[in-house]
Formats: C-alpha cells, structure tokens, sequence
C-alpha cells in the first residue's frame, strides 16, 4: 500500500458517516439559526430572511419562567438519578457475583419498551385515587388531600425514572473497569472501608458519573413529553412552548430562536459544570478512556 | 489514569473554527433560490375528478372515528368496490396535523393521502390557502341525496364546495354525577370547590367560546376583545391552580379514573368514558356545534375512489356503523330509523339525534373575528396559557 | 457483618430494579385484563388469555409496529456501517481533524432531541422535502450514527492488535486479515452498537413527530390513540417486544462472554476481567 493510499485510508472510512451528519445534523442546526433571523408569517407571503434579531427577544419574553423550570426540573431529576444510579451501579459492578447478568438485562431491557408506554402506564399507577398513591398518602409522602399527577413532583420522577439507564451504564462501565485490588490495598494501608470508598473508589468512579449525568441532564432539560402528560398547565417546560411555537402557532423563526436560546444555556450550564468536575470527559479522547 | 495532551485546547479551537466554517460553506452551496418559507398555493381552482372507481387509496382520520376491528367500514368498502383502501389514524389535533403536512401541501402534494378529516374552520384555512379542490356535486349524488338539511350550507362553507361532514358533535361539559353533582354552567367550572378538578380542551374554538357563552356574550358577534377576555379569565384560573390541565381526547382517561371530576368535552366521549358516573351535560347557557370533514387536498391521487367513498358512508346502512360506533351526531339522514331496528335505546339519544329543543341555545362554532394577524394574535394568546407562558 | 452489608446493597439493587420494571410489569399484567374495549383505567376486570390469542387483530396497531421494525431495522443496519466505519478511522489512525470528527460525533449526542427534530424540519421546510418514511429513515441514522461509533469505539480500543499483527507477518493482505480477525473479534461490539442503535430507533417519539409526515410509528401511533384509550393489543405487543429484547440481550451478552472467553485464553498482561463489554459500557465509553 503507498503511503499516499495508506494516508487516504482514514478520510474514506470517515466520510460517508460524517457527510451523514454534516448534512443532517450541521446544516439543520445551521438552518435553524438562520430561521431564527427570518421574519413573517406563514399566512401572508411567507418567512424571510431579514436579521431579525427581535425574535430572540420575543422568544425569551414570557418563557423565562419555563426555562428556569426546565433547568431545575432536570438538576433535581439527574440528582436523583445519581441517587439510585450510584449504589445500583456499584452493587452489580462489584457485588453481585452471579446475579451480575440477571441485573444487567432489568436495567437494559426498559430501554426497548417505547418510553411513552411507560410513561402512560406511570400515569396509570399514579392517578389521583388509586392505590399507589393511597399507599403514598398513608405514608405521609403526599399530604392527605393532594394529588401526585399534575406537579411537578410527577414530572421530576417521570424525568428521573426515563433517563435512569442512561445514569446507571456509564457508572457501571467505570466501576466494571476498576481492579479491584486497589480497594484492598487500600486497606491493607489501614484506610476504613468509608475513606478507601471516598479516596479510590469514587474518583475512579468520577468519569461515568460527570458522563451520566449530562447523558441524563441534556436531554430532561429539552423533554417535553414528561411535562405533558404527567404534568399541568403549571409545569410546563420550555420543550413544550418549542413544541406549540412549532406546530401549534407555526411560527417557526420564534421557536427556532427559542431552540437557540436552550442550546445556549445548556452549553453554558455544562461548561461550567465539566469546569467544576475538572475533566474534559465529554469530549472523548481515546487516551482518556484507557 | 489520565493525561491531558498540552495542545488538545488550541487544536480543539482550530477544529471547531474549520467545522463552522464547512458548516457554512456547506449551507451556502446547498442554499437555493427559494429563499421563502411559506404562503399558500396560488395555482389556480381545481375540481376532484371522477372516473372509474379502482386502485388504491389513503384516508387520515382521528383516532377511534370508525371501528377499525375485523367487519368494518372499509373491509366492506373494499369488498363491495374494487379499491384497496389505506386507513391512516394521523389526525390528532387540526393545527399540529395541519403544520407537519403543510410542506407538502405548498408544493401541491397530499403526502399520498386521497381524503383527510379536518374540523369546519381549518377546511376553511386550508381552502382560502388554496390547499383544497373543489367538489362537483354531480359526482356525490348519495352525498347530498342524504346530507342533513341543517348542514346543507354551513358558513363556512355555504355551497359545500369543498367539505363533506364527516361526523358532527357538540361542545358541553363532561360532568362526574357523583363527585360534581351541581355542576350545570360553565361558570361552574369556575368554582374554587372543584380546584385542580377540572380540565378544559385545548381546541381553542371550543374553550374559549364557551367560556365567552357563560358570560353572555354573543359569540357570533364577539369582538377579539371578547375572545382576548375570555382568555385572560382561562389564564387567572391557570394561575390559580382551578385548572388542572388543558388537553386533548386525553381527559378521557382523567374523567374515567376520576382525577377529573368535571371537563370541557364533547359528545361522543361518553361512549369511551369508563366510568358510569360521568355524564355528558349540555351547558345552561347552551353548546358549540361543530362538524369533522371530509376533505380532498390538491395532488390527492385517485379522487374518483375518493369521491365513492364519501357516496359509501353517507348510506344510512353503512353509517348507521359508524354511528353506533363513534356516538357522535350524524350527518346523515334516515340513520335513525335504521338503529331503531337495532338498538331502539340509541334511535333515542339525545346526543346522537338532537333535536331542535334540545340544542337551541347552541352556536356554531366559531372563527376568532378579524384579519389572519388578528387570528393569529387570539391563537398565541391562547396558546401562552395553555403552555404556561405568562 | 460484612456479609449482612454486602446483602443490604444486593437487597437494595433488587428493589431499585424492581421499581425499573414496574412499569413493564403493569403493562404486561394489563395485556391479561378482561376489558371491554379500549383501556384507560388501572382497575383490573378479569383474567383473560384473548388478547393474545388475537394479538394482530387489529391492523392499525400492526401496521404501527411493521413500520417501527422496517424503520428500525433499515437505519441500524446503515448507522451500524457507517458508524463502525467511523469509530475504526478514529482508533486506527491518525490524522488531521480528528478533533473535528470527535467534536461532530459528540454534539449530536449532546443536543435536546426537540432541538434535532425541530431543525430538520426547518431544513425539510426550506427545501420542501415531503415529510414520511425517507425523512424519519434519514433522523433515526442521524442520531443513531454517535452511539454507534461510542460503542464500537470502545471496544475497538480494548483490542489486542496482535493477531492481526501474526496475521500480517505471515502474509495475509490487509483486507483478509481485516475480514478472518478483526471483524470476528470485533463483532460483539459492533452487534451490541447495532442492539442500541434499533432500541434508539423503536423508542424514539420526539424526533419523529417533528418529521414523520403521514407514515405513523409505533410510538406516534401509541401518542395518538392513547388520547382516547389504549387497544390491549398493544399492551401484547410491547410485551412482546421486551421479551424479544430480553431474548436479544441474552444473545449478545452470553456471545461476549464466548468471546472474552476465547480471547483469554492467550497469555495476556492483563486477562479479560471485563465482562460483558460493548452494550453495557456503551454510552460510558465516549469519555
């Protein structure tokens, strides 16, 4: 093989999947941004181009309330997903000796079962006078004459509980890898089982956890689905004003500004947070995974 | 465990710099002339053809508007003519249904669909937008040979040059005997008892002419004041916690399993209802009518089995099916002679055959008044409460 | 002690799966309920084997989940070769904008799925393409494409090089050696990679309600007629799906296990700890 072929060999492994994704995924959003500057309306002659940065303004003005909400709701559902995910992760990475496989397929399987099924059935389980929430009451979970449907408790659990196998794989994975012997030697070194958990375990851990939770934050801040049919009118979320901009009211250079304006402060929040856990993991550099 | 190559930062600039950059040349090499989005179709007034009846065809309807089980409509249709029919469940909600197949209609595409169903005022949109064609009253003679005499010229539509009733229905309260014995107006709906209870639809012209009905407002005369009123009443009951949820058929399952005690519904849902204690109550102040219609988009292929179709179920025999399955009200005269035969308790229901006593205080359903911004302006209004936006 | 500790976690491991399945067991337990018609209400009504003895009778919901299976199948089979093209280029070698082709993987990954969905039809919509099957086909092998790449990726990196060397030093050409060794050892990653990509595909709403036009999947259908009451069958055929999938899994993870077995028995610094590779480290590995 020439080296000239042998040079060229990469490119062409490379170039159907990435023209795959510069034509679907790169010029959409580029059209999107563009949309986003076009002013209009679809009745009277249609959208144009026109730089029309009102939009933006537009967009946020009135919406802010559901773009705080939005980022909240997915801050609390990645939190306790990492709640659950953490010890489940950990005991059938280390623990579970033969039930390893048995648990590994309960935590896959949900993932081919259509999550709107799920989240329906949920609705059923949950609804105002069944026994589920009874039991919740009786509890004192749920005051005595409230409800679970409709608040935004139902629509963080519902967001927590669809994106937890996303929380819980990447954590395995990290644990999975982890020898096992340095926890020993750990306390052969006369650390408690608490300090070698703190000072081995968890930072080896550290690379799924920061993966799982933008795996789990991204998408919640965006999700609408659970809003809708968990929730209310009070619990509304910015994927859902995105939703009726675009199908709704049509009013497509609104909502693409609008779309614009999530990215943003999803890019912004996950910054800040790859900053905060010191690690550029999300960006997926071979060296790194080793 | 891990390190970090000193240049990965600027190279990772650089490589974000060269992919913007091809973004952008990519874009503007695939950017066309056409540089607009939108407007309607302006070629010129087209008439559904007949001809032979065979081949194939698509229809979109709602969801659960026929019974879809093994005898039904359109195994017999296609038994008795030669046509295979494609029965599409796709219409969910008239403008998101409306906004997805708009593309395609701009370019005078059907996206293969022979007839869709539609509510009177988006046929109406549809049609000023130049999407519809236009019926020949010559090729649909079962049609108007049974057409009921009230629906022969609706406003909307005067000569029925363009829509073909499917079903049509009525607008009240879907009312809990049980748990909200007293709610009788929509005023009712209002009451701070009933908080978080309640549930209204998220069909802009059933809601809010309702609402303006219970103020005693004259909703054919209602100005977009009006209608921007009685928005802003829906608005402070959202606030407020009164209402629970704007929805779709979806209040279905909240009236069965009693989250909601009383709704906004309409007529033929009590058929679906699982729950003995849910009636539906016509309004004191009265109802919206409305009807669901056949329509033939432009660039629909093989309208002449289109056109049989609507001939097809507007046979009382074959309606009579439908009827009994979906609950609505019938477009179709002499339907009810035929379900007396079968099921007398039916040949009596008020919501199925209403008559002139029992729907007198109704209106049609109505148009927000003025210019498509205008239109427009009430539609986002409405839409900022249903999505919380304040 | 100890013993008692180790139990407590296993004891919660079972509880937090069980709340994980919950859904799944409802949806089943309902497919044996003795309904009239449609189901909207948690309240049981009798036992009953119909439904799945009639499991496709009715043709709307068959011709939902035929078109999911078409779908699904069709853009995992295109994502699984591109990606796995992909994930080969950018373990095997090295090159100018490598940086770019990381950066282009990770991003759609790392998007709202509304955003993606929104903006193909933005892009649909300027260039008046009709919405329908293409137009989903085109979405699902979009964002299948990353977790394609990400799983084979990693199991690409865990790969012993030296058979293919062996290969090499006796002669064999590039493409055999690729065919005889790599792809054979490289095949549960890339099977586990498709395994994910159909999931991804068959469960995806959002994306597709923004670009599906007239042609329905089965979640869009379940979106529309769950307004108004859900047919039990489909309750039998989600049932049936997990059991499929349960099936799946079983499948790949017990041929992983053959696989690492058969890869640990040359000598090797450091012997296959790692279970079950690919699936389960899936999305973990893009990091």
């Amino acid at each position: 093989m020439s080296a000239l072929r042998r040079r060229l060999v990469p490119y062409g492994l490379l170039l159907p999947g990435t023209v795959w994704l510069l034509l679907f995924f790169a010029v959409p959003m580029y059209f999107m941004g563009e949309m986003a500057l076009r002013s209009g309306s679809l009745d009277t002659g249609g959208f144009t181009f026109s730089w029309e940065w009102g939009n933006f303004d537009e967009a946020l003005s009135g919406s802010e309330e559901q773009l705080l909400r939005s980022f909240v709701y997915a801050g609390l559902a990645s939190l306790f997903a990492l709640l659950i995910a953490y010890p489940l992760a950990y005991a059938i990475a280390l623990r579970a000796g033969r039930w390893k496989l048995l648990l590994l397929f309960a935590v896959v399987a949900p993932f081919f079962t259509t999550y709107l099924i799920r989240t329906i059935a949920w609705k059923t389980i949950l609804a105002d006078a069944s026994p589920a929430v009874d039991v919740l009451k009786f509890l004192q979970i749920v005051p005595e004459d409230g409800r679970v449907l409709a608040t935004g408790g139902a629509v963080v659990a519902g967001l927590t509980y669809n994106f937890l196998p996303f929380m819980i794989l990447p954590i395995y994975a990290s644990l999975e890898r982890m020898d096992v012997r340095l926890i020993e030697s750990a306390k052969d070194l006369y650390a408690s089982s608490a300090q070698a958990f703190w000072r081995v375990t968890l930072p080896i851990s550290a690379p799924g956890i920061v993966a799982g939770v933008l795996l789990t934050f991204i998408p919640a801040v965006g999700d609408y689905v659970n809003a809708l049919l968990l929730g209310g009118t009070g619990q509304t979320m910015v994927g859902n004003v995105i939703q009726s901009l675009y199908l709704q009211q049509r009013d497509y250079p609104e909502a693409a500004a609008l779309s614009f304006v999530m990215m943003l402060a999803i890019l912004a929040v996950v910054l800040v947070y790859l900053r905060l856990a010191g690690t550029g993991a999300f960006m997926g550099d071979e060296e790194e995974s080793r | 465990m891990r390190h970090r190559n000193p240049s990965t930062h600027s190279r990772g600039r650089a490589a974000l710099m060269a992919l913007l950059v091809l973004i952008f040349a990519v874009a503007l090499a695939a950017c066309g002339d056409d540089d607009n989005v939108g407007g309607g179709n302006e070629s010129a007034t087209q008439v559904a053809e007949s001809g032979p009846v065979r081949g194939e065809i698509t229809i979109s309807n709602w969801p659960a508007y026929m019974d879809t089980g093994k005898d039904n409509t359109v195994n017999e249709f296609q038994n008795e003519k030669d046509v295979k029919v494609d029965y599409v469940e796709d219409v969910n909600d008239n403008a998101e249904f409306f906004g997805k197949l708009r593309p395609q209609l701009e370019q005078g595409e059907s996206g293969g669909r022979s007839i869709f169903v539609v509510t009177d005022w988006m046929a109406k949109q549809m049609y000023d937008l130049g999407f519809l064609q236009e019926l020949d009253h010559a090729d649909l003679p079962t049609v108007f040979e049974n057409l009921r005499p009230d629906l022969q010229s609706p406003s909307f539509d005067p000569e029925r040059k363009f829509s073909v009733p499917w079903q049509t229905g009525l607008t009240g309260m879907m009312v809990n005997e049980q748990l909200a014995p007293d709610v009788r107006s929509v005023n009712d709906l209002f009451d701070p008892k009933y908080k978080g209870k309640v549930t209204m639809l998220s069909e802009m012209r059933d809601t809010v002419p309702l609402v303006m009905k219970a103020d005693g407002v004259d909703v054919d005369e209602a100005t977009k004041q009006d209608w921007l009123d009685a928005i802003d009443k829906l608005r402070e009951a959202t606030e407020s916690g009164q209402i629970r949820r704007f929805t779709g058929n979806d209040y279905n399952q909240d009236m069965t399993n009693e989250n909601v005690v009383a709704a906004i519904g309409w007529s033929g849902d009590t058929s679906i209802i699982e729950n003995e204690d849910v009636r539906w109550r016509m309004p004191t102040e009265g109802c919206i009518i409305w009807s669901d219609n056949m329509v033939i988009p432009k660039g629909a292929p093989n309208t002449a089995a289109a056109l049989e179709w609507m001939n097809f179920v507007y046979e009382p025999e074959v309606q009579a099916d439908i009827a009994e399955y979906v609950q609505y009200v019938t477009p179709v005269a002499g339907v009810d002679e035929v379900l007396r035969e079968r099921d007398p308790a039916l040949a009596d229901n008020q919501l199925i055959f209403p008559d002139e006593e029992f729907t007198k205080d109704c209106s049609t359903q109505p148009d927000p008044p003025g210019s498509a911004e205008d239109r427009q302006e009430v539609t986002e209004a409405f839409q900022d409460v249903v999505t919380g936006r304040s | 002690m100890r013993w008692l500790r180790r139990n407590a976690l296993l004891l919660y491991a079972a509880v937090a799966v069980a709340y994980m399945l919950v859904p799944i067991f409802v949806i089943a337990l309902f497919s044996f309920d003795q309904t009239s018609s449609n189901k909207l209400d948690y309240r049981w009504s009798g036992f009953t084997l119909d439904f799945w003895k009639d499991a496709f009778a009715d043709e709307a919901v068959n011709e939902a989940m035929i078109t999911s299976i078409q779908l699904a199948a069709l853009s995992t089979i295109v994502a699984t070769v591109l990606g796995t093209l992909m994930a080969l280029a950018l373990v095997r070698h090295k090159f100018r904008g490598r940086g770019v082709s990381n950066l282009l993987i990770v991003l759609p990954m790392a998007t709202p799925e509304i955003v993606i969905g929104a903006a193909l039809l933005s892009m649909f919509l300027i260039y008046g393409i009709g919405l329908g099957f293409t137009t989903l086909f085109i979405a699902h092998v979009m964002f299948s494409i990353s977790f394609v790449v990400v799983v084979v990726r990693s199991r690409l990196i865990g790969f012993d090089r030296s058979l293919e060397e062996a290969a090499a030093d006796l002669g064999a050409r590039p493409l055999t050696t690729f065919r005889t060794i790599t792809l054979p050892l490289l095949a549960p990653g890339i099977l586990a990679a498709a395994l994910l990509a159909f999931a991804l595909s068959i469960d995806d709403f959002v994306i597709s309600n923004f670009n599906s036009g007239t042609t329905e999947t089965f979640p869009l259908y379940i979106f529309g007629v769950s307004l108004r009451g859900i047919p039990v069958q489909v309750n039998v055929l989600a049932t049936m799906l997990f059991l499929v999938a349960v099936v799946c899994i079983a499948l790949v993870l017990w041929q992983q296990r053959q696989a690492e077995r058969m890869a640990a028995v040359r000598p090797d610094p450091e012997p296959a700890t790692t279970a079950p590779g690919g699936l389960v480290r899936a999305p973990a590995a893009t990091r």
